[in-house]
């Protein structure tokens, strides 16, 4: 039921966790010594309703930033629901040069652009910093006959039309671009990849009744399914096997001889024209807070990986993955 | 053969039809898909044209309650102009101004507009709805709402 | 631990003064939040949520749990009394509640909602309890092809949902799905009918359509009707005395709702709203007057008030026993449940018995709670519609004004509002019916993207609805449901002209 989950998705879009307001980015400059501190509350966009990754990240982040003291303004998030993000970055790419106006994003900064989905992308924006990393995972019934990825593809290159994969975003987008990713690099033939969106909560059900048989989604949404024995991961996107309970079970792709990774990485941004001393300002506030007792204790509550980005890594890496994607939704002709 | 209400609305629907109908064709292709996004608002505005010429063709006469409804006087349809045209004023201007204060302005207005004499109750109720609704959405939920030129 | 054991656990902690107290915060702010317009149980929750960062998490999840079915319990207020549904599960509740309301019986009417509500949070309670962890495996056996199936049900009702001119209602069932088709279509990433605007990529929201269908549309009635005085001059705002008889009338679609409600709550991707509409149709179709309603039936004013409130238990099926969050309401719920350290899932029962069968019982207690509340409170509320009608109609437009803006902030949707209460207003003068064109909007989407994926799945072979009993069993009852009522009319016109 698309528009009941989505209307209630946006309802809560509502939320603000302070009385804050948007409209209040005025142009105040950094100070004259050419160190900037801030002034007054910081604006942290969520592009999405409450409850996903994105309005988490972002409300543990302004939590910690608050409760520790790394940045003494209040930091307020603020929801803005819609096309996948697009709105929320339209919003932000007309505060200009405003230092009070972040957001956080993630692999959808990309592919929604890509698809032709909103105007503005990654290169749109000033790259703050990175704070995680988290991995997709491959998953299919406990039953399945599947016992790791290579079962899956060579059944995949004999007769492609066998298998479903189902994510919960449209083609084009995450879920089904990690999957080509790595079923390419196994010798898959990319546009031979069957792929079911399911937005209303189904995918996993319709993996556990046997519809369909692979399940596209990231480590987080199958741990506890896993560890009831109703699936099994038969590989993840990681470099390295990922630590913890259940996590360090799931094989990488890498090891099975399969050579390639996906990093579902999330960070934070600034308008296009943030002035230098607000980036480096903030990308030191982040390193101090990734560094911070308090959020490693967030980071394992949310099983959330490290990944410390400055704003020029950072920059770097998201110009890497942009072109790996172009390239791949251009082979499988998805490309805009 | 008259032009009766109905078929009046026949064609309409019908133009619309052929609109939606024309767009649908224009859909871009996706190689991946058995059942692609075009099919099933082509089936749709096939089925509605149908729908259309049978609404054209139909035999069925207006009942009186249903002649009834739409025996609107000018008047009446102007002043419901109006406050279509109010609501539209309001959004246009309630972000940029704020919230309280178009809230007070278009309940007074309105409200004054469709024959409300009692002014000072008007007032209260103007002035009281929004400063509420704005107290327990903001102050009490969290949920901002624009708040314009007032330093609240 | 069976579900005896498990029970006497659980209302340990819910009778606990912890628990008692917290059920109490929590139905009292869901009600109330559920009372705002626009704001429904997924903000309900989400506005709770940093409120129980370092509470203890039996107590924390027994008041999410009773904001949750409790802003569904308030939701029905402003539906009924202004025909401006306040969340997406109680639009099928304005179809008789409103009516009621207009004929002076609102006091009536909202004490119906409000034992239905009971009625229906409570039996479904009971099947949570006995149930949860048998029909786990009801909540995953749909797949597509039973949800198309499902959906084709829901909308052989059209002709039903509607009096007058069939060819009309399906002129407005055609232009619903028509309208739903708007946005990024979700098994391409087409662009369809969004022209390129950004702010129609997600498509309309529902709400967005039933406030301009429903509330903006019966402004306009209003409007043309002001001089007529307002109710409170000529009529009492009723006794909400509910006679024996009218509880009698109410039992049975109350108890069948029920059941209903809470089978499509267990469903992921159906929920509350799904199942108020299927239950309302579900009534008007077997009942011997279907004629009264949308007239103020009280029938059809207890059928979908039940069932949203079963299927908001019901909903916690899988998301307890599974971890599977079938709507966006327990999604936000999932994330509540982390942030307190508890995973539900298949281990919760085991792991956690205190919290799985905590939350059961203390649903007991808040919908019991919620109707003590909310009896008292309806002559009060029963009072909005002595306001006069020139400000009740300024305060009923700021309502959905105010309700739209909370569920996107974007400006443009309260444009959209405005054109979709235009769009209500011209079907009424013209005798368009408006539920069919909500209902199919609500069920159309869904099954299109469930019929894309089963073809998808199949490669393109339509033998997937039949090759398996549940959608065929599913497609066979909506193919009877055409066709019997016109066998029935067949036959008594043969007897009468045999006669």
């Amino acid at each position: 039921m698309k528009k009941t989950m989505l209307t209630t998705i946006l309802a809560a879009s509502a939320l603000v966790f302070a009385g804050c307001n948007s409209e209040e980015s005025a142009n105040e400059s950094t100070g004259e010594s050419g160190a900037f501190e801030p002034s007054k509350n910081i604006e942290m966009v969520a592009p999405a309703g409450a409850g996903g990754g994105w309005d988490t990240t972002a409300r543990e982040v302004a939590r910690v930033f608050g409760e520790t003291g790394i940045i003494e303004k209040n930091m307020t998030v603020i929801n803005k629901e819609g096309g996948g993000g697009a709105i929320a970055w339209a919003y932000i790419h007309g505060q200009d040069d405003s230092p009070y106006n972040l957001f956080v994003s993630s692999p959808p900064l990309m592919f929604v652009p890509l698809n032709g989905q909103s105007e503005y992308g990654h290169e749109d924006f000033t790259p703050l910093a990175n704070m995680i990393a988290d991995y997709g995972a491959f998953a299919v019934s406990a039953d399945s006959e599947w016992e790791d990825l290579n079962d899956l593809f060579d059944q995949m290159k004999e007769d492609p039309e066998s298998v479903t994969v189902v994510g919960t975003s449209s083609p084009g987008s995450m879920d089904h671009m990690q999957f080509v990713r790595i079923a390419k690099a196994a010798g898959v033939d990319p546009k031979k990849i069957k792929y079911v969106s399911d937005q209303d909560g189904g995918a996993l059900t319709s993996v556990l009744n046997g519809s369909v048989d692979v399940f596209s989604t990231g480590v987080g949404e199958v741990v506890e399914q896993v560890r009831a024995g109703n699936i099994k991961v038969l590989g993840v996107t990681a470099e390295e096997r990922m630590e913890g309970e259940i996590l360090s079970d799931f094989p990488t792709a890498i090891e099975q001889g399969i050579d390639e990774s996906f990093i579902n990485w999330r960070g934070f941004f600034g308008p296009p024209n943030m002035d230098q001393a607000a980036v480096d300002y903030y990308e030191e506030k982040f390193k101090e807070l990734s560094e911070s007792e308090e959020f490693a204790e967030v980071r394992k509550k949310y099983g959330w990986n490290e990944m410390y980005l400055s704003s020029e890594e950072y920059e770097e890496f998201l110009n890497n993955e942009y072109k790996e994607i172009e390239v791949l939704l251009e082979e499988i002709g998805l490309g805009n | 053969m008259p032009l009766t209400i109905n078929r009046r609305i026949a064609l309409i629907l019908f133009v619309i039809a052929a609109i939606y109908l024309f767009l649908s064709f224009q859909l871009p292709n996706y190689p991946y898909a058995p059942v692609d996004a075009d099919v099933i608002p082509k089936g749709l505005g096939i089925l509605m044209i149908i729908l259309s010429i049978a609404l054209f063709f139909s035999k069925a006469i207006e009942t009186e309650a249903e002649k009834e409804k739409r025996n609107i006087p000018k008047k009446e349809l102007l002043v419901l102009l109006a406050v279509f045209a109010m609501i539209f004023l309001y959004i246009l201007l309630f972000e940029i101004i704020g919230f309280v204060i178009m809230t007070a302005i278009f309940i007074f207005f309105c409200s004054w507009f469709l024959g409300y004499t009692k002014w000072k109750s008007n007032i209260i109720v103007s002035i009281l709805f929004p400063l509420g609704m704005y107290v327990i959405f903001v102050f009490a939920l969290g949920i901002s709402l624009p708040k314009g030129i007032l330093p609240i | 631990m069976n579900a005896f054991d498990g029970m006497i656990t659980g209302f340990q902690v819910a009778l606990s003064w912890e628990g008692i107290l917290f059920v109490l915060i929590g139905v009292i702010v869901g009600t109330l939040i559920g009372m705002m317009p626009g704001l429904g149980p997924i903000s309900a929750i989400a506005i709770m949520i940093p409120i129980t960062y370092g509470m203890d998490p039996a107590p924390a999840l027994v008041m999410m749990a009773g904001v949750y079915y409790g802003a569904v319990f308030g939701g029905s207020t402003s539906s009924i009394l202004l025909n401006a549904p306040g969340i997406s599960g109680t639009v099928a509740t304005a179809f008789d509640g409103y009516p009621m309301a207009q004929q002076g019986k609102a006091g009536k009417a909202l004490a119906i909602a409000a034992i239905a509500s009971f009625f229906g949070g409570t039996v479904s309670v009971i099947m949570l309890m006995l149930l949860a962890p048998a029909l786990s495996s009801v909540a995953i056996s749909f797949g597509p092809p039973a949800y198309f199936a499902l959906m084709l049900m829901g909308l052989t009702a059209i002709s039903s949902l509607s009096e007058g001119s069939t060819i009309k209602a399906m002129i407005a069932a055609v232009a619903g799905v028509m309208v739903v088709t708007i946005g990024i279509d979700p098994q391409t990433g087409t662009q369809r009918f969004t022209f390129g605007n950004v702010n129609l990529f997600d498509g309309f929201d529902f709400l967005i359509i039933a406030l301009g269908l429903f509330a903006i549309a019966e402004v306009c009635m209003l409007v043309l009707n002001r001089k007529n005085r307002s109710l409170s001059d000529d009529q009492k705002l009723g006794s909400l005395k509910v006679t024996r008889a009218d509880l009698k009338e109410m039992s049975g679609p109350m108890t069948r709702q029920s059941f209903v409600g809470f089978i499509l709550g267990v469903l992921p991707g159906a929920g509350a709203t799904i199942a108020s509409f299927i239950s309302y149709i579900f009534e008007k179709r077997i009942s011997k007057n279907p004629e009264e309603f949308g007239k103020g039936s009280i029938k059809g004013l207890a059928a979908p008030e039940s069932s949203n409130n079963a299927a908001t238990s019901g909903a916690f099926v899988p998301l307890l026993s599974l971890g599977i969050p079938g709507s966006g309401t327990t999604a936000v719920m999932l994330g509540a449940f982390l942030v307190l350290g508890v995973q539900p899932g298949p281990l919760l029962m085991t792991d956690r018995p205190e919290i799985f069968w905590g939350i059961i019982a203390s649903m007991y207690l808040g919908n019991i709670f919620l109707l003590i509340l909310n009896l008292p409170l309806i002559p009060y509320l029963a009072k909005i519609l002595s306001i006069p009608r020139p400000l009740l109609i300024s305060l009923v437009i700021m309502f959905s004004l105010i309700g739209v803006y909370s569920i996107s902030f974007n400006v443009f949707d309260l444009y959209m509002l405005l054109v979709f209460g235009a769009l209500g207003f011209a079907m009424r003068v013209f005798s368009f019916p408006a539920p069919p064109f909500i209902l199919a909007f609500i069920l159309g989407g869904m099954m299109e993207q469930a019929f894309r994926q089963s073809m998808t799945i199949s490669n393109g072979n339509l033998a997937i609805f039949v090759n398996s009993p549940l959608p065929l069993s599913l497609i066979l009852i909506a193919l009877l449901s055409l066709v019997i009522p016109g066998l029935l009319k067949w036959r008594s016109r043969r007897k009468l002209a045999n006669m």
